[in-house]
């Protein structure tokens, strides 16, 4: 097995999770668009975001939460551990913007060595922290 | 115009999904991680996996083709142009390896009002060769503005 992987009784409620930062590309996305299939214009064009009322073209929210999901498997050294995830979309993520996975472990079950963490993303908009993901659970299980 | 309520509940055409390493790898490149039991079935084997893993949101790919049927329904009413994604969910009862073949079939869990906006829900249970479920994906698609009249 790996060495890497974070055992139950090293976890404690009110740990942070790492911070996983990543600058949003064009070109990231559009990988994206490709490797989901989801080919929603509002993700390509920006004229077409701009006829529904954006600046330019958004990331898809499944992006968003792909880096989440990235943050808490990195953190568990095991892509396995996920048992459970629930997100929020609450706000959009533009291009060239830094997006931040974080989530604070909020409770942990010593009967099936599961613990829940809440979870969301953050971008810094003009000096304003903005959640484009938030009020979102996520569940792993722990060896 | 508003969705169809009377949809609640439809079932649609079941739909199969073979998980390849290729596009597992692409997956994995796309969403920029490296970890190697993504991309060599010995690293995965070494962790304790029968075969290379797939990235836990790979199923997102399975997911949008379940959902294709439902947003196209005709009798559904949707104009996707006010479609925002608000929610999604998975709860995954084992990791999705390359070699799996999944097959779902999706449904209409809901459909609410909230204020001006509608809900619609879409659920799919990807279960595998053996019958058993390996991942169910919730979605909620928020219809902007068309709750009214």
């Amino acid at each position: 097995m790996r060495v890497a992987v974070l055992r139950f009784d090293e976890v404690n409620v009110g740990d942070r999770l790492p911070p996983l930062e990543k600058v949003v590309r064009r070109e990231d996305v559009k990988a994206y668009a490709d490797a989901s299939g989801d080919q929603n214009p509002l993700h390509q064009d920006d004229n077409f975001a701009r006829s529904v009322g954006f600046p330019g073209i958004i990331a898809h929210g499944m992006f968003s939460m792909a880096h989440l999901v990235n943050a808490l498997t990195r953190w568990a050294g095991d892509p396995g551990a996920l048992t459970s995830i629930k997100v929020q979309f609450r706000a959009v993520v533009f291009m060239d913007e830094t997006l931040v996975a974080g989530g604070e472990v909020v409770a942990k079950d010593d009967s099936t060595r599961r613990v829940r963490l809440s979870v969301w993303t953050e971008v810094d908009r003009a000096g304003q922290r903005v959640l484009p993901i938030k009020n979102s659970e996520a569940e792993l299980q722990l060896g | 115009m508003p969705l169809n309520q009377a949809l609640k509940g439809r079932e649609y055409q079941e739909v199969s999904f073979p998980v390849e390493r290729d596009h597992v790898v692409q997956f994995a490149d796309a969403i920029g991680t490296d970890d190697p039991v993504f991309r060599d079935p010995e690293a995965a084997r070494a962790a304790g996996y029968p075969d290379q893993v797939a990235p836990p949101t790979f199923v997102t790919k399975m997911q949008i083709l379940t959902s294709g049927q439902v947003v196209l329904d005709q009798e559904l009413g949707l104009n996707y142009a006010m479609v925002v994604h608000a929610e999604q969910e998975y709860e995954w009862r084992r990791p999705v390896v390359v070699g799996d073949v999944l097959v779902a079939t999706p449904r209409i869990a809901d459909i609410y009002v909230k204020g001006p906006h509608e809900y619609l829900v879409i659920e799919a249970e990807m279960k595998d060769a053996s019958g058993r479920v390996v991942v169910i994906a919730r979605s909620t698609l928020l219809s902007r503005g068309t709750a009214g009249g």
